[in-house]
């Protein structure tokens, strides 16, 4: 696939969105077995996309590919470029923790560290910049507002993350991620683990928070992502099938392998 | 189409068909009848007609149950959901076109009064044969997945609507010749009327299926032909 796929944007306005992610003629082998087959496409900037395809399809491998995480088990490799503001992060001279800084990634299971919930928060900024209490505790307000969480939390910041209920813990993760100041946020099946009231509130949250941030989200629930994203990347056996707006592939999809995907008419 | 992996999918896909496909036949059979009452005097075909009413509208009712559960049951996407959507509409059609049947079939009884009935309808049987050829077709070339069958279809209403004209002229000519013919007149105009709104329902079905299928709507402009709202003759 030589030529780049990008939605369709019809909208003069969405034309005009700037690519911030650009992925081109990217293979990735887990040891001999290649997972992800010459995948071309463009994220533009602002923007929720969803990835979704049946399991092992390569989205999830996809996602890791945007901020290395895959580097760290071994045997893994990438093939190609990705592009994040024209930088290729592929290239061995990228740092990973500024990369990661940048990207930044949350998983299906909640996953908040065993210290307090302004922990959560304030560990990983610390990793990056040095500020004082009173700037520290301004960011954690911030991050936890940013997360619609702060209301919630604000009376017992000193509990533990882990007292939190799921959905909770789900929205200290997305605190965390968007404390270190991100341009880009891999959601990995955010909301699979948690109840519908939960859902919705990450939902909600991803909402707002496109207006700050390029949001990337894999999901298996097909009505998550029609729900939530601009446009949607369908993915069939490490390939790209099909990439356009998210009202196009759920109501007139252009490839049958698509259609039979989300109508439920596969194998 | 392949099938779906939850069978009971296309059960209830198959049942809105099925519906939509009963409610077809139905609309045919209610215009042709009340038509053929029309112009041979029938009463006893008119009452029939008016009666098919009370089917043709249960019959939408329990397209709309099935196909409202469907989609809190299955969620369906892509071409499931047009069908689904595109099968609510049609079904709407086709319940508007048995209300017309119905209006014409309880104008046979005051039309039959009038002296010259069959002179004064002769050129209203034209036209209820093309509006019959629309009904019809439009349910077969459905049916048949034909979509450019169905684009052929909805161009062909412009042929209804320049008979509709010439109905209305030829209608006013009669009840100028003969103030006597008014009254019967009248009541063939409104039944010229419906067969023209007949014809019209039969487009929407048609840009509907064609949408159901394709997944692209037809342009929005079509040729419009009615003049009758110019063409009232001086006093």
């Amino acid at each position: 696939m030589s030529q780049m796929l990008s939605p369709d944007m019809t909208i003069a306005a969405e034309a005009a969105t700037k690519a911030k992610i650009e992925v081109k003629n990217l293979n990735f082998y887990y040891g001999q077995s290649k997972a992800l087959k010459d995948i071309t496409l463009s994220l533009p900037e602002r923007s929720v996309t969803a990835f979704i395809g049946p399991s092992g399809c390569g989205k999830s491998t996809l996602l890791r590919v945007f901020n290395r995480i895959y580097e760290l088990y071994p045997r893994q490799t990438a093939e190609g470029q990705v592009l994040l503001d024209g930088q290729n992060v592929l290239d061995r001279s990228q740092d990973l923790n500024l990369l990661r800084t940048k990207i930044g990634m949350v998983f299906q299971k909640p996953t908040p560290f065993p210290m307090s919930i302004y922990e959560n928060i304030a560990f990983g900024v610390r990793l990056y910049e040095k500020i004082s209490k009173a700037e520290m505790d301004g960011r954690v307000e911030q991050a936890l507002k940013r997360a619609a969480l702060w209301t919630e939390v604000k009376d017992k910041l000193n509990a533990s993350g882990l007292s939190l209920s799921g959905g909770q813990q789900q929205r200290l993760c997305i605190a965390r991620t968007v404390a270190v100041k991100p341009e880009v946020i891999l959601l990995d099946e955010p909301a699979s683990a948690l109840d519908p009231l939960s859902t919705a509130k990450i939902e909600e949250l991803i909402d707002e928070l496109q207006a700050d941030y390029t949001i990337v989200i894999v999901t298996h629930n097909m009505q998550q992502a029609a729900r939530v994203s601009k446009q949607t990347a369908f993915m069939y056996l490490g390939e790209l099938v099909e990439f356009d707006r998210t009202e196009k592939i759920f109501t007139s999809p252009r490839e049958k392998r698509t259609q039979d995907y989300i109508t439920g008419r596969f194998g | 189409m392949a099938e779906h992996t939850v069978a009971a999918f296309d059960e209830d896909l198959g049942q809105i068909s099925r519906l939509i496909s009963d409610m077809g036949d139905l609309a045919g059979s209610m215009v042709g009848g009340a038509t053929k009452a029309l112009l041979n005097s029938d009463n006893a075909l008119a009452q029939r007609v008016v009666s098919d009413d009370a089917i043709m509208d249960a019959r939408q009712r329990e397209l709309d149950d099935r196909a409202i559960t469907l989609i809190a049951k299955r969620q369906p996407m892509a071409d499931d959901l047009r069908h689904v959507v595109g099968s609510i509409r049609m079904a709407g059609d086709l319940e508007r076109i048995g209300d017309l049947a119905k209006n014409i079939a309880k104008r046979v009884g005051t039309v039959g009064l009038s002296a010259t009935p069959r002179d004064l309808s002769h050129s209203i049987d034209a036209m209820a044969q093309l509006v019959l050829i629309q009904v019809q077709g439009v349910i077969e070339e459905y049916a048949a997945r034909d979509a450019a069958a169905l684009a052929k279809l909805r161009a062909d209403d412009e042929r209804i609507d320049v008979k509709y004209t010439s109905v209305f002229r030829e209608l006013l000519t009669y009840m100028m010749e003969d103030p006597r013919n008014i009254t019967a007149c009248t009541h063939l105009l409104f039944c010229a009327k419906n067969l023209e709104r007949i014809g019209d329902h039969v487009t929407n079905i048609a840009e509907n299926a064609y949408y159901v299928l394709t997944g692209t709507q037809l342009p929005a402009n079509r040729p419009k032909q009615d003049e009758t709202a110019m063409s009232a003759p001086a006093a």
